[in-house]
């Protein structure tokens, strides 16, 4: 049984994904530079504007309903990927009262986000994944597994985290926060940008007439270091190897690499490594984090909804904010490159070297 | 969808009070720092299935939850805003759900996929649907931890969980290895994506002649339970069953909503 990813939506700090799309063709980065969430210290963040992080929930996964061939989520399976869950709802209350005797449980937890949801639009199940950076990518690799198995027709996979001081603080500790707006696979990087974002594909058993297929999903697990990727690369091989073979393809079948690329030193040396080795040259590369920041657990969803618009705009997208490229032995265009596009593979990358790649297609 | 079970591993705090992490160093001579109580937890349960079964280097491994590890969240909070500290390097890091997984593969020496999976709806039987569909594709076999910690405080974790405050909520750390081939295997174990009402379940119930386990969350069915409570209590009660080679059918509920497990031992 194949799986199509058949309607989707998502919101940024690009706005909807028509406008993510128009940041991402016309190198338009929309993050910010903030110093409200680091005592003496600036960060780009990729931020939204909006009431909490549940309204914009339920906005995406309505509209996703509407633009589908279903009257309702009744017989749909959710499966939601978040690093940090109701962790945002919970810091402010706890902030402004200094107790959590008022946090709501239902609104608080891991799994409080499925739970909201499963109750507003009444899913028949729901799933919770939390592997951080990887969360969304691993529901979309279940999401696959389980259309395979017949288990469900329709599955709703969503990717969600919102800016909250855990995180924020969590990746200036560890250093790898930029000040400035992040420049993927840039020689003169500076770090990442955290940001936030939901995004949500319909994934069906059924191919309708403009259906992306979801082609194939790989998984590794370096178990190498806490933070730090395999240096020789071996557990992002593994993931691309995975996922192109579950996709029935070969390497030269794939047309664009939607990197996981954060702008990290670690992560761009690494991904870059993994690229050069598997593909050399032939495959255009590049991040589109320059535009959203590092949305988390929802990245794994935002850069799946772009590699199925990019695979319909037949345009492969350019990489913002590249001045001097650090790896020349792979290709990064800075334009914008029309071209029929057959396959898009898009990374997925989290510590503790949990690894997941997914392969879209027409 | 079933699945066989070649080995197992079972830790419950209030049958056992054993101090995890001086064990994890004296007798594993694992290295404890910078890790919390969730993980070592964890890291017990892994030492104690890797003493009875080969694990292998590709196996697939999954780690389930009620609710994860409220302690760091709280302790988090705590610094940040409390106490106007910045957030301490390790307390962040062993915030994310796959750390544990992280430490339990590195331990374990698998390279497979490693998922966390969190949930206070049917966290166990969810997790093996997962599991199963991964492995019908990667015909390898999968390794599951089903964990939860008693956090201090234990009224978060109660209200998380949604479980009344009289409840008394122990730590449980249980493993299953799973496979789909059935040659060794000492029970096999049968379960679907399917929900069902109460009336569904209590005509099912009327021809059965196996054991019935349930969950506290199950007021409306008569069945055994037990006394204590943690989220993933169907992992245990599997590991019990096999333990006393007994078949078992355990079910599950949330929101008048149930699911069903059936247990058959092969030993």
């Amino acid at each position: 049984m194949n799986a199509y990813i058949n309607t989707y939506e998502l919101l940024c700090d690009a706005g909807d994904t028509k406008s993510l799309m128009e940041a991402v063709y016309n190198k338009e980065s929309a993050l910010v530079i903030d110093n409200s969430y680091i005592k003496d210290a600036t960060a780009g963040l990729g931020k939204m504007e909006y009431e909490d992080i549940f309204t914009v929930m339920d906005a995406v996964t309505a509209k996703v309903l509407k633009e589908s061939n279903l009257e309702n989520f009744h017989n749909t399976l959710l499966i939601l990927g978040s690093s940090v869950g109701g962790m945002q709802e919970c810091e402010q209350i706890f902030y402004s009262e200094k107790s959590f005797k008022n946090i709501d449980p239902n609104r608080y937890s891991m799994n409080a986000l499925s739970d909201y949801l499963m109750k507003k639009f009444n899913f028949y199940d729901t799933r919770a994944l939390s592997t951080a950076c990887t969360s969304s990518a691993n529901a979309l690799l279940l999401a696959k597994r389980l259309i395979e198995v017949e288990a469900y027709e329709n599955i709703l996979v969503m990717g969600v985290d919102g800016l909250c001081y855990s995180t924020v603080l969590g990746f200036y500790a560890l250093s790898v926060l930029s000040d400035k707006k992040c420049t993927p696979f840039d020689k003169n990087r500076n770090g990442m940008n955290v940001a936030e974002a939901v995004g949500a594909l319909l994934i069906q058993n059924v191919k309708q007439s403009d259906s992306i297929e979801l082609k194939g999903v790989g998984a590794s697990s370096d178990a190498y270091h806490m933070t730090n990727p395999d240096p020789e690369a071996g557990g992002a091989i593994a993931s691309m190897e995975n996922a192109i073979a579950d996709a029935g393809l070969d390497i030269g079948e794939i047309d664009y690499v939607n990197a996981h690329g954060t702008a990290t030193i670690a992560n761009d040396r690494v991904e870059s490594l993994a690229i050069e080795k598997l593909f050399g040259k032939n495959v255009y590369v590049s991040s589109t984090k320059a535009i959203t920041g590092h949305t988390l657990g929802a990245a794994g969803a935002i850069e799946a909804i772009i590699s199925c618009e990019v695979l319909k705009h037949a345009m492969i997208p350019p990489q913002t904010g590249l001045k001097e490229l650090e790896n020349q032995n792979i290709n990064v265009p800075v334009q914008s490159i029309e071209m029929n596009i057959r396959n898009v593979i898009s990374n997925s990358f989290a510590f503790g070297g949990n690894n997941t790649s997914i392969v879209f297609g027409v | 969808m079933k699945l066989y079970i070649k080995n197992y591993s079972s830790y419950r705090s209030d049958q056992e009070d054993i101090n995890i992490k001086q064990v994890l160093k004296q007798k594993y001579k694992l290295d404890t720092r910078r890790q919390d109580d969730f993980i070592h937890l964890a890291l017990y349960g892994a030492q104690l299935l890797k003493e009875k079964t080969v694990i292998r280097a590709d196996d697939e491994l999954y780690v389930t939850s009620g609710y994860g590890d409220v302690d760091v969240v709280q302790r988090t909070n705590t610094y940040v805003n409390k106490e106007k500290q910045p957030v301490k390097l390790f307390d962040f890091i062993n915030l994310l759900g796959n750390t544990t997984s992280y430490y339990v593969a590195k331990s374990l020496n698998i390279s497979g996929k490693n998922i966390f999976q969190i949930s206070d709806n049917f966290t166990y039987i969810n997790s093996l649907i997962s599991l199963y569909a991964s492995i019908r594709n990667s015909q390898k076999d999968a390794i599951l931890c089903a964990i939860d910690l008693a956090s201090t405080p234990t009224e978060v974790s109660k209200r998380v969980l949604g479980v009344d405050e009289d409840a008394e909520t122990v730590s449980s750390v249980n493993y299953q290895k799973f496979s789909l081939d059935a040659e060794d295997a000492i029970a096999e174990i049968e379960f679907d994506m399917k929900t069902y009402s109460l009336d569904e379940v209590n005509t099912m119930l009327a021809e059965e002649n196996r054991t019935v386990l349930s969950s506290i969350r199950c007021m409306k069915l008569q069945s055994l339970k037990d006394s204590k409570f943690f989220e993933t209590l169907a992992s245990y009660a599997v590991n019990s069953a096999m333990k006393k080679n007994e078949d078992m059918v355990y079910i599950d509920c949330f929101e008048e909503k149930y699911k069903i497990l059936k247990l058959k031992s092969l030993r």
